[in-house]
């Protein structure tokens, strides 16, 4: 066992190289003032109060917010009665329907993407509505899969002891089901809203330039403005928000599970 | 007693493979009911259409009248403890148990009571906090109870509850459960396939086999009185024996009348007669019924298990001619070679291999040196039919041995009381072989290519003894007889008293331990 733990080896030094040393690079750039040249960086909360100090950016942040927590809920609300009924349909067609809905994701994100923009582009929606369609489009299946998962594992004789001890068919959902499937749901929010709050090339496709969130700020300082120190100050202002959230969808997970024990 | 459930004609298939052969059942009010039988006999079935979860093909389940064959699962007043528990694992204890009444929309008050009431019922006082999927096996079943027995159900159903627990916690649930029922004074259904449960606990069981009920009874008549073959052997240990019904009171098997107390069957029927092995007594010989040898005695812990034979099985003798060593020696290729004259079926020549003779001569070469060396060259020439063949054995240095095949008719033995029969054949074999051998009575069999078949079926039927009067340390040229048997009548007897193996010995049963049955399929 002990010559297999070297195995993690490869994978240490890959997550040194593509993620801790980029961070610490980003958290460096936030902090200090303008210019590429490492060398020569001056320390500094500019790029912060910047930040905060104008009302846009905050706004666009709130926005971003909003836009993922929406497009999680619609997950939530088609992809729980998907996985549902899938999870009812004899194995075959589970398997049938599971392969249909993984099938798109073979093809990159960013054609689809594309594609989408081709449909809706002569119909009379606003950006809006065009970037919750992409958004929903993208990360429901992420959600439906976690769900799925969830309730296919769920032990049937467990619906059966429901209705045995009287609990007809919606009872049994809400008593039993449901709150054995909340583990799925939660990992699904995670799948969904982590890359919800933070995509860029979504709105930016289907918003038609004008819906401008918090990925498109940070794209744009970092490609079009080459303002590094700025950009790495909002991504480390996302991240720490990210952070936050996972943090309070883990707690909701853990409490879930506490009510069990109390 | 009133009559609490009637199950009327219950037809039940799946996939066109009859589970359910028309089920007619009354349970009444407070009993214990045990449905027992194998594994795909049918009783978990039944269990479920009278739960709800599976609906009959054909006929009616009533309960207190009322057929309730259209009725949910949820709306009907039983419960079930499932075989896996079936705990709702994101529920503490006492919302496992509050679950029913939950769904009832009773006050908090009452079912704070109601629970409470349970949790000591089955001893589980001040758990109702913990978590479900933390307690052990006993304690889940406790509360599986619980749950189930808290909606005061008029049937309490319980599927093989206790076949996940170990031996010692099977057994305080059994009476844990039987005490259960008497206090709360409902009806449970119990299924099961341990016959020893059902013994234990039930006040009424129910034997199936094959979606058919075989006997309903209380547990001693069951015991007791067995109807068939099936239900004798499923329940406890028994000896059970082909027999003919003389006349009433007058049967007889193995060549001798017996008195027996059963009556009420054809003149010189065919039929099973079963005697428990703890109704038959060890006398000394002479002294009881019935004579016989000891076979084998096993200690089961509280009594022996003593097999007697009480007649001798079939038989057959054959000779071994016991030959010196007769190595071939060639000084030339310094190597030497042996092999012995065999006798074989006449039926085996059409099958009859190189590697087969070889093995059957025991055909083997070496070096001075002791190194194996291989047999490039075997030549025989046998016919179909019987008579003496020659056989040589050669080396690629020439070194060669020359031996007779003898082939013979098959003669065998046939017993038509035991309708068995049993076949061998004389062998020759060397001093040394029989000083090497490890296991003796084996390789004898081997050797003689000793077998026995049952007439009826052509079942194998196992060798069971070898007889023979030399002493295989010290054997010397010549020929010797070796008897081959199959096991005559053994009676399996319970007792305490420990008897040596080959013992002779008397038997001792009285004519109302022999119990008389139809044979199985014949009423």
């Amino acid at each position: 066992m002990k010559g297999f733990s070297r195995l993690v080896y490869p994978y240490v030094v890959w997550m040194v190289i593509m993620i801790v040393i980029p961070m610490l690079m980003i958290v460096l750039y936030a902090f200090t003032t303008k210019g590429n040249d490492v060398l020569t960086f001056q320390f500094t909360l500019n790029n912060f109060i910047r930040f905060f100090k104008d009302s846009i950016f905050p706004n666009v942040l709130y926005r971003s917010l909003v836009l993922a927590i929406i497009t999680t809920v619609i997950c939530i609300m088609f992809g729980y009665p998907a996985a549902y009924f899938i999870s009812k349909l004899n194995i075959n067609k589970q398997n049938m329907i599971i392969l249909l809905i993984t099938l798109p994701m073979w093809i990159n994100m960013l054609v689809r993407t594309y594609a989408w923009r081709g449909i809706l582009n002569g119909l009379p929606l606003s950006g809006e509505v065009k970037v919750y369609i992409g958004m929903v489009y993208n990360f429901l299946p992420f959600m439906i899969l976690q769900i799925y998962t969830s309730l296919s594992k769920m032990d049937q004789s467990l619906i059966t002891a429901a209705s045995d001890l009287g609990a007809n068919k919606w009872q049994t959902f809400y008593k039993v089901v449901l709150p054995l499937s909340l583990p799925g749901v939660i990992s699904g929010i995670t799948l969904v809203f982590l890359p919800a709050v933070s995509s860029f090339f979504i709105p930016k496709l289907l918003g038609g330039g004008d819906y401008v969130l918090i990925g498109n700020l940070i794209e744009n300082y970092f490609v079009s403005t080459g303002d590094w120190n700025f950009g790495s100050a909002i991504s480390l202002i996302m991240a720490i928000i990210i952070l936050i959230s996972m943090y309070i969808t883990k707690k909701l997970d853990r409490d879930n599970r506490e009510v069990t024990v109390k | 007693m009133k009559k609490l459930i009637q199950f009327k004609n219950i037809v039940k298939a799946f996939d066109n493979q009859i589970v359910l052969k028309g089920i007619n059942l009354d349970i009444y009010e407070n009993e214990f009911v045990t449905l027992l039988g194998p594994s795909g006999c049918g009783k978990t079935t039944l269990l479920r259409i009278l739960g709800g979860f599976l609906e009959a093909d054909e006929g009616t389940v009533i309960i207190d009248g009322k057929d309730i064959s259209n009725i949910p699962a949820y709306k009907r007043d039983i419960n079930t403890v499932f075989q896996k528990y079936a705990l709702f694992p994101h529920l503490n204890v006492y919302d496992n148990i509050a679950f029913g009444l939950k769904i009832k929309k009773q006050s908090n008050d009452i079912i704070e009571q109601k629970v409470n009431r349970m949790l000591s019922l089955v001893g589980l006082e001040g758990f109702g906090k913990r978590d479900v999927t933390l307690l052990s096996g006993g304690q889940q079943q406790r509360v599986a109870i619980a749950r189930a027995l808290v909606n005061e159900p008029n049937v309490l159903l319980l599927d093989e509850p206790l076949g996940a627990l170990d031996l010692k916690l099977r057994k305080e649930m059994q009476i844990e459960l039987k005490r259960i029922q008497q206090e709360v004074g409902i009806t449970f259904i119990f299924v099961t396939h341990d016959q020893e449960e059902a013994l234990t606990m039930s006040d009424k069981i129910v034997v199936m086999k094959d979606g058919e009920i075989q006997q309903i009874g209380t547990p001693t008549e069951i015991y007791n009185e067995p109807i068939n073959e099936y239900v004798a052997k499923f329940i406890g240990e028994s000896n059970i024996i082909d027999a003919i019904m003389k006349e009433d009171y007058l049967v007889n098997f193995d060549d001798h009348d017996y008195k027996c107390v059963d009556f009420g069957f054809k003149k010189n029927e065919l039929v099973d007669v079963v005697i428990r092995p703890e109704d038959i007594d060890i006398v000394p010989r002479n002294k009881g019924i019935i004579n016989g040898e000891v076979k084998s005695v096993l200690f089961k812990g509280v009594h022996y298990e003593i097999v007697v034979e009480t007649a001798s099985g079939t038989s057959k003798t054959v000779t071994m001619h016991v030959l010196g060593n007769k190595d071939v020696v060639n000084e030339n290729a310094k190597e030497k070679i042996s092999a012995s004259n065999f006798y074989m079926d006449l039926e085996d020549v059409k099958t009859l291999s190189d590697s087969e003779v070889i093995a059957r001569a025991n055909a083997q070469a070496w070096t001075f040196d002791d190194e194996d060396v291989s047999l490039t060259n075997v030549e025989y020439d046998v016919l179909e039919k019987t008579g003496v063949y020659p056989c040589t054995f050669k080396t690629s240095k020439g070194t060669q041995i020359t031996v007779n095949i003898t082939v013979v008719e098959p003669i065998y033995t046939e017993d038509k009381i035991n309708e068995e029969a049993v076949q061998a054949f004389d062998f020759y074999k060397t001093v040394d072989e029989i000083k090497e051998s490890i296991a003796l009575d084996t390789d004898l069999k081997r050797w003689a290519n000793a077998t026995a078949w049952s007439l009826e079926d052509e079942s194998p039927v196992e060798i069971w003894d070898v007889k023979y009067d030399f002493d295989d340390e010290d054997i010397k040229e010549g020929d010797y007889k070796i008897t081959f048997s199959t096991m005559g009548r053994e009676l399996k007897i319970h007792t305490t008293e420990y008897k040596e193996e080959g013992q002779k010995v008397g038997l001792s049963f009285s004519p109302e331990d022999i119990h008389v049955m139809s044979k199985l399929g014949s009423y």
